[in-house]
């Protein structure tokens, strides 16, 4: 089934991510010469604002939702270079990370718990994947109700 | 979030920096993080699990699950899918997904690394199916109205999935509902 196209039916559209409760669906879209990440409602589609994710920072490309929504990763642009940028919705801030020296990074994956960050690089003419560890710079953004210290039975 | 995430400069436009005038309330939380013994961050790499997927040879088009990373490797001039276990940095089988035949294009994972979302192109045609690890069933999803799937995105939880699709000269976003 084709997915709400909140006004842009004649645009491509890209890069679908959803996040793990279903709630939100970002894709790229290109429209005016460039690229740009938008997100949407489900199941309705109404577009939502994001913050720091606008017109300066595009291109974008390969956005990743964490499982609530929480966290949009996106490769992104400022000036020339290309870099990972990670929105987080709840605190309305931006992180900008710094990639390994001399690699261009092509596609992105945040683990749905927000604990971990895949990266596809261009290197000296190869492609390779690495991963890398957020646990030092974000927060869990795990599924709603999963109890994580002491037991007992539910009410 | 970590308290130090800021402290490199990497974190724009913290929430409570809008009362803190600049220069002076940057100077202020940097002597704040400083005290707090906060370091610049940046991204940490996974020297174990990173090896592992450069032994493969060549990779991309990387999906993660909570434990479990999706990713198509490439040697010897053909490519196949592989799905690591990051806890125990090794591979897991994937019995009937790979073929000598086929040329795979995107990949992705569930949460729980129980289901897999494969683009692939096979026998001339570009198909998008989905893999049951338990039973290592592969489940051909056919898309309506016809097109041409590129790259595809599972929901965390399994239950949905999102592809990019060619129709027409344009690529939209076509959306599954999975049983």
């Amino acid at each position: 089934m084709p997915a709400p196209n909140a006004g842009f039916g004649g645009s491509n559209r890209a890069d679908p991510a959803l996040s793990g409760d279903g709630r939100w669906l970002a894709s790229v879209i290109e429209q005016g010469g460039t690229s740009r990440v938008i997100l949407q409602s489900q199941p309705g589609g109404a577009l939502q604002p994001l913050r720091h994710l606008g017109p300066r920072t595009t291109p974008h490309g390969s956005p990743s939702l964490s499982w609530n929504g929480r966290y949009l990763a996106v490769l992104a642009s400022a000036g020339e270079r290309r870099l990972i940028a990670i929105e987080d919705r709840q605190r309305g801030s931006l992180l900008r990370l710094p990639l390994p020296g001399g690699s261009q990074p092509e596609r992105l994956s945040l683990a749905p718990d927000a604990s971990r960050l895949a990266v596809q690089l261009q290197q000296q003419g190869g492609r390779r994947v690495q991963l890398f560890s957020l646990r030092a710079l974000l927060e869990p953004d795990r599924p709603g109700g999963i109890r994580e210290l002491g037991g007992g039975l539910a009410p | 979030m970590g308290s130090g995430s800021w402290a490199g400069g990497w974190l724009r436009d913290p929430p409570w920096s809008a009362s803190l005038g600049q220069p002076i309330g940057a100077t202020v939380l940097l002597l704040a993080a400083l005290a707090m013994g906060c370091q610049p961050m940046a991204l940490q790499p996974l020297p174990a699990i990173n090896g592992r997927i450069e032994q493969a040879g060549s990779s991309r088009e990387p999906a993660l699950g909570d434990r479990w990373l999706a990713v198509i490797v490439g040697q010897g001039g053909r490519e196949r899918v592989e799905l690591l276990d990051l806890e125990r940095g090794l591979p897991v089988p994937l019995p009937g997904l790979n073929r000598a035949d086929a040329q795979p294009v995107s990949v992705s994972v569930a949460a729980a690394g129980d289901r897999l979302a494969l683009v692939r192109q096979l026998e001339g045609r570009t198909e998008l199916v989905l893999y049951r690890r338990s039973v290592a069933s592969l489940q051909l999803l056919r898309i309506q109205p016809e097109g041409v799937p590129r790259r595809v995105q599972l929901r965390a939880d399994g239950r949905q999935l999102a592809v990019e699709v060619s129709r027409q000269g344009l690529w939209q976003i076509d959306l599954f509902q999975l049983p």
